[in-house]
């Protein structure tokens, strides 16, 4: 008798588990998406139909609101200013970080692993803290103000972690094929290029999208470093926006979105590189 | 490889770049922080030796310390609370339940939409006239709890804090991985003994992913200690700077061009994030014996 009792009473207390479970994992995925929805849905209201009922459907999405936040804070500049800088520091550091890399991963020589762990730790330093020296930096060559000054900047902070992710990957294929190329007279610079940065490809995609979401997120160091419309990243467009008493708020939100989908369109794309780059760092610890 | 001459030309080429770079973007920069924390600075005139006066200015800088204060709130808030919620949602995920992917996707958007957006969003959420909060309030009949959230000096710091806090993903996907890491011969055995999936979880699991969930605190500890943009797009620090952190502290130390301030707060903030770091890595080897 008892025997069964406590059966029944451990099924009873696994479907109660069960149900705890699902609402605290719906809980999680509404507590994300539903303000982006909402604020999704409200970007395509007018102003008066947001003001009356911020829970209301448009009665006919206003696409006009994303026109109206191009057009007002000059977003289209700001795009495409944030796709130049986000390419080319994305590639500049994906570039050095993957030859870095080759050197570390391929060779034994002095100091190797020294470097290694000095770029890792490079991980952990704060560089919000780090705001007069940049600018001093970039006050002393001359870019302030200068989307060169972002590119260069955004390159060299993503070295620690693209150089992570790299040589995780390029560690974990054998040397063998490239002893094999090397008797057939294939040089360092050779070996390089023909070999290596093929077959670490998925690494350097997972790095590449990393750093891509850095630079295109990027708000503090833009935000320090420009001043002039014309060198203003997507990012500190919202920023004009929120910085002042608006009162048109359905534009703003249609700006947030804007700098939103593309960050989104990414993730999506390239999800299992995301994810299989933060597993690569985890294991290590 | 063999390091021939032409290699060691090429291990010396190929490494130049990031270190040059690394040099440039990380190791001077902390230096020049220590060293210029001791001269006084407005960023026009020469610098001048000033020893410590600056910590002292800061240190006597009522702001300084309620910055410092919200940042430690923060890391603890975010070691305490949003690294045990992540774990446990690793730890559902990772039997992958119905849908798993799908809920695995949508914990991670936060964390590849940049701070400015969400912060926005949020400030969008807490608008005191046409906002999502007070808009559910009113839905409910709790208009008397409608309130302008982020101008009240007793609400605008939690509000600032907690929306972060159950964004869970990036943790939970880095404990995910070292879970499926796990050799499945454990809980084989384990269930031959007639462990529960909850007994499996307590002392299989989260032994085993220890130094997973030494990463999350580690990070979520020194996130909690560089927080900027969040107070920066929410508050600006207000009311009355009760929302301040040390980075939002010493960018306008640096708008009111007291560089030295500044850079002595930045000397605090790298100071306490190193020894932080280290007391953690401390703290989980310490467990080990």
């Amino acid at each position: 008798m008892t025997q069964k009792y406590t059966i029944k009473s451990k099924k009873t207390l696994g479907k109660v588990l069960t149900v705890v479970k699902w609402v605290i994992m719906i809980f999680f995925a509404a507590y994300t998406l539903f303000p982006l929805i909402w604020l999704f849905i409200t970007s395509l209201k007018t102003n008066a139909e947001y003001f009356a009922s911020p829970f209301s459907l448009p009665a006919v999405p206003q696409f006009s609101n994303y026109v109206n936040a191009m057009v007002q804070a000059n977003l289209g500049q700001m795009i495409f200013n944030s796709i130049t800088v986000a390419v080319v520091a994305t590639v500049l550091n994906i570039l050095v970080a993957a030859m870095a890399s080759y050197a570390i991963s391929r060779f034994k020589f002095k100091g190797r692993e020294i470097i290694f762990a000095l770029f890792s730790a490079g991980i952990m330093v704060p560089l919000n803290a780090l705001m007069v020296p940049y600018y001093t930096i970039f006050s002393k060559i001359g870019l302030l103000d200068s989307l060169n000054a972002l590119r260069i900047l955004y390159a060299a902070i993503g070295i620690p972690i693209s150089t992570f992710i790299i040589r995780g990957f390029m560690d974990s294929f054998p040397v063998e094929i490239e002893e094999a190329a090397y008797v057939d007279g294939c040089g360092f610079f050779g070996r390089f290029f023909k070999i290596v940065l093929p077959l670490t490809k998925t690494g350097l995609v997972t790095a590449a999208t990393f750093q891509f979401l850095t630079c295109w997120n990027e708000f503090v160091y833009a935000n320090l470093l420009t001043s002039s419309p014309a060198s203003k990243t997507i990012q500190i467009g919202i920023r004009y926006f929120t910085n002042q008493f608006t009162t048109d708020y359905v534009s703003m939100y249609a700006a947030i979105m804007i700098a939103i989908v593309p960050s989104i369109v990414i993730y999506m794309l390239f999800q299992e590189q995301i994810i299989s780059g933060l597993t690569a760092g985890a294991v290590k610890g | 490889m063999k390091v021939n001459k032409e290699a060691k030309i090429g291990i010396i080429l190929f490494l130049l770049p990031a270190l040059i770079l690394f040099i440039a973007f990380f190791l001077f920069p902390v230096f020049y922080v220590g060293v210029m924390s001791l001269f006084d600075w407005n960023g026009i005139s020469n610098a001048t030796f000033a020893g410590v006066e600056n910590y002292k200015d800061i240190f006597s800088d009522r702001v300084f310390w309620t910055s410092i204060r919200n940042n430690i709130i923060w890391a603890v808030a975010h070691v305490c609370l949003q690294v045990p919620m992540a774990l446990m949602m690793a730890l559902i995920l990772a039997k992958k339940p119905k849908f798993w992917k799908f809920f695995r996707t949508v914990y991670f958007f936060p964390q590849v939409i940049s701070g400015i957006a969400i912060a926005s969003m949020w400030s969008a959420v807490f608008n005191s006239e046409f906002g999502l909060l007070n808009g559910l309030l009113r839905l409910v009949g709790l208009d008397s709890l409608a309130k302008n959230w982020l101008g009240t000096p007793s609400t605008a710091f939690p509000c600032v804090l907690i929306y972060g806090l159950f964004y869970i993903g990036y943790y939970m996907v880095i404990m995910m991985a070292g879970i499926t890491g796990i050799d499945q011969e454990y809980y084989e055995a384990a269930k031959i003994d007639g462990a529960s999936r909850l007994q499996m979880d307590f002392h299989i699991t989260i032994p085993l992913i220890k130094y997973s969930i030494m990463t999350c605190t580690t990070l979520a500890a020194v996130f909690g200690l560089r927080t900027f943009e969040q107070v920066f797009l929410l508050t600006n620090g207000g009311p009355a700077n009760r929302t301040s952190v040390v980075v939002l502290y010493l960018y306008n130390q640096m708008k009111d061009n007291n560089y030295g301030g500044a850079n002595a707060a930045s000397v605090m903030l790298v100071l306490v994030g190193a020894v932080v770091i280290v007391t953690i890595r401390k703290l989980f080897t310490l467990k080990k014996d």
